[in-house]
């Protein structure tokens, strides 16, 4: 029974923390643009993820390993340093970009300038790294972001035209946009689902808790579980936009237009409920991408890393932390839009998808360090299909981007 | 050459287990005794004869003597070589065991190559409350 609801925790803070900033603001721009065209992208972004959160879960509980100790270890320094700068600067934006979402989602609860919600966010994400257990911190931000399933209740409440909303599904460029501010979407859609952060954390993570091969069932059952209805999640934000938004003629631009159709839909405890979700869901998100930034720099240069440790044990982590949240505050108080630091975030993640995924694959068939937990050849062959789609996606997100000025 | 007209002769016989200072060494995770994370396998000193300088047969091969780190890491990558003075070196008798990461024989607390840990930690981290909270 205990064993059953562990599972189920499991499973309902993977759904939780499935969402972040990227993808709200990702699947809302793509719905009221594009309508349900792209669910198929958002599809095969979480057969992706899936893929390769198992593989690198599996290297940290047989080998101990977390990601970024393997890159440096199977690319060398030259290859892993520069990795290293370019994984470090995208996590970077993306910590950026979920406490903006942050302040924003507060400024949309109290009316207060977001810029002012800005220290708060940040200070509040530090004293969750700092004291907060890491159990605790997981299973907290990844239940109340659960609270964002209003979107699905939104959308029966809404009462589409379902047999229209269906016949959207199939891949097509509706008129008004071109096919290269399509390809451009549907690689930021694949980025935000499949963002680098989310295994750098789901490993290290999974050093934090301790994992052995014992734990390996409920890691599986976590992410094949979890993630997919986290993806229905996305799916059900892009319905909301599509059903109201689109033939509204508005494209996304801002949080608040963001949860407009749930306003709509489920009137003012709907938008009680949306409003706990994104703070829930990017403060999660914050709280990840910080502690990535921290395990990144920390993991490819053999620091003593980890939440499990006392901060003074593992001082070099806890300040590199602190100095990450510094600088994205200070990009913040630039005033520059969240929104589109984050729509800028999700396409770089995209291109730097390859430098993370190849080393997974590659220590995965590594009987060292892996043992009899070497990947099968049906995961081989996934992950060799996904590994062309990876890099296929970003080779022409930089070229889309200019061609599409952006995609605007 | 000449092709070869039968097996090629077995690789002769070494005592103990093959490491490629490569594969098996360079860039893997120090941990010292407790598993503490020490650093990163940075670079490798080694003895032997000068370069560029003929050797005479038996000589005894060059051995392993250290395990670099600190600024070789930027010269390794950006080319160069810090003075030897610069080097931050952990003797090759500390190590007690090398698999997946290498392990030490000794703790990693007063070792040369944590003092830039100790010093954040004691000049910062420490100083902040709640620094030496257990977090379980």
């Amino acid at each position: 029974m205990k064993r059953l609801l562990g599972v189920a925790l499991g499973v309902l803070t993977a759904i939780g923390g499935f969402v972040d900033i990227g993808d709200l603001v990702t699947n809302a721009v793509v719905g009221s643009r594009f309508g349900l065209s792209m669910v198929w992208v958002v599809a095969v972004g979480v057969v992706g993820i899936c893929l390769f959160a198992n593989m690198s879960g599996r290297v940290a509980a047989a080998s101990g390993r977390a990601t970024f100790e393997v890159i440096r270890e199977r690319l060398g320094a030259r290859a892993g340093l520069a990795n290293l700068s370019a994984s470090f600067l995208i996590n970077l934006m993306t910590v950026t970009a979920e406490i903006g979402g942050v302040a924003l989602a507060l400024q949309l609860a109290s009316s207060v300038y977001y810029l002012l919600w800005i220290p708060v966010a940040a200070l509040a994400v530090w004293l969750v790294i700092w004291r907060v257990r890491f159990t605790i911190m997981e299973n907290v931000a990844g239940l109340l972001g659960l609270t964002l399933i209003v979107f699905a209740v939104a959308l029966f409440l809404l009462k589409p035209d379902w047999g229209a909303l269906a016949g959207q599904l199939a891949p097509s460029v509706p008129e008004q946009e071109t096919v290269w501010t399509y390809s451009y979407y549907a690689i930021a859609l694949f980025g935000a689902a499949m963002t680098p952060y989310e295994v750098f954390f789901f490993s290290s993570g999974a050093v934090e808790e301790g994992w052995t091969v014992k734990d390996l069932l409920q890691e599986r059952i976590n992410v094949l579980v979890g993630f997919p209805l986290g993806g229905l999640l996305s799916v059900a934000i892009a319905a909301c936009a599509a059903v109201v938004l689109l033939p509204a003629g508005i494209s996304v631009t801002s949080l608040s237009q963001v949860i407009l159709p749930v306003a709509e839909g489920a009137g003012k405890l709907g938008l009680a409920f949306v409003l706990v979700g994104i703070v829930a869901a990017t403060f999660g998100a914050a709280l990840e991408t910080t502690l990535s930034s921290g395990y990144t720099l920390a993991q490819f240069f053999g620091w003593s890393w980890g939440k499990f440790r006392r901060p003074a044990e593992a001082a070099r982590f806890h300040v590199a932390m602190i100095v990450c949240l510094l600088i994205g505050m200070a990009v913040l108080a630039t005033g520059v839009d969240p929104v589109q630091v984050t729509e800028y975030s999700v396409v770089f993640s995209a291109i730097a998808l390859p430098l993370t995924y190849l080393p997974v694959l590659i220590v995965a068939n590594d009987p060292q360090y892996m043992h009899e937990h070497v990947n099968g050849r049906v995961v081989n062959v996934l992950g060799m299909v996904y590994l062309v789609i990876i890099l296929v996606a970003s080779l022409a997100a930089i070229p889309l981007m200019i061609v599409t000025g952006a995609g605007s | 050459m000449t092709s070869p007209s039968g097996p090629l002769p077995p690789v002769p016989r070494v005592a103990g287990r093959i490491l490629d200072a490569q594969l098996h060494l360079m860039d893997r995770q120090v941990l010292d005794h407790d598993g503490v994370p020490v650093t990163t396998v940075d670079d490798l000193e080694v003895s032997g004869p000068a370069l560029d300088v003929e050797i005479p047969p038996g000589t005894a091969p060059p051995v392993i003597t250290a395990l670099l780190t600190g600024a070789v890491l930027g010269t390794r990558i950006f080319g160069g070589r810090p003075p030897s003075s610069r080097l931050i070196r952990i003797p090759w008798k500390d190590v007690a065991e090398v698999e997946v990461v290498v392990r030490l024989g000794v703790s990693g607390e007063p070792l040369d190559a944590s003092w830039v840990e100790r010093w954040v930690r004691d000049k910062i981290i420490a100083r902040i409350p709640g620094g030496r909270h257990d977090p379980r």
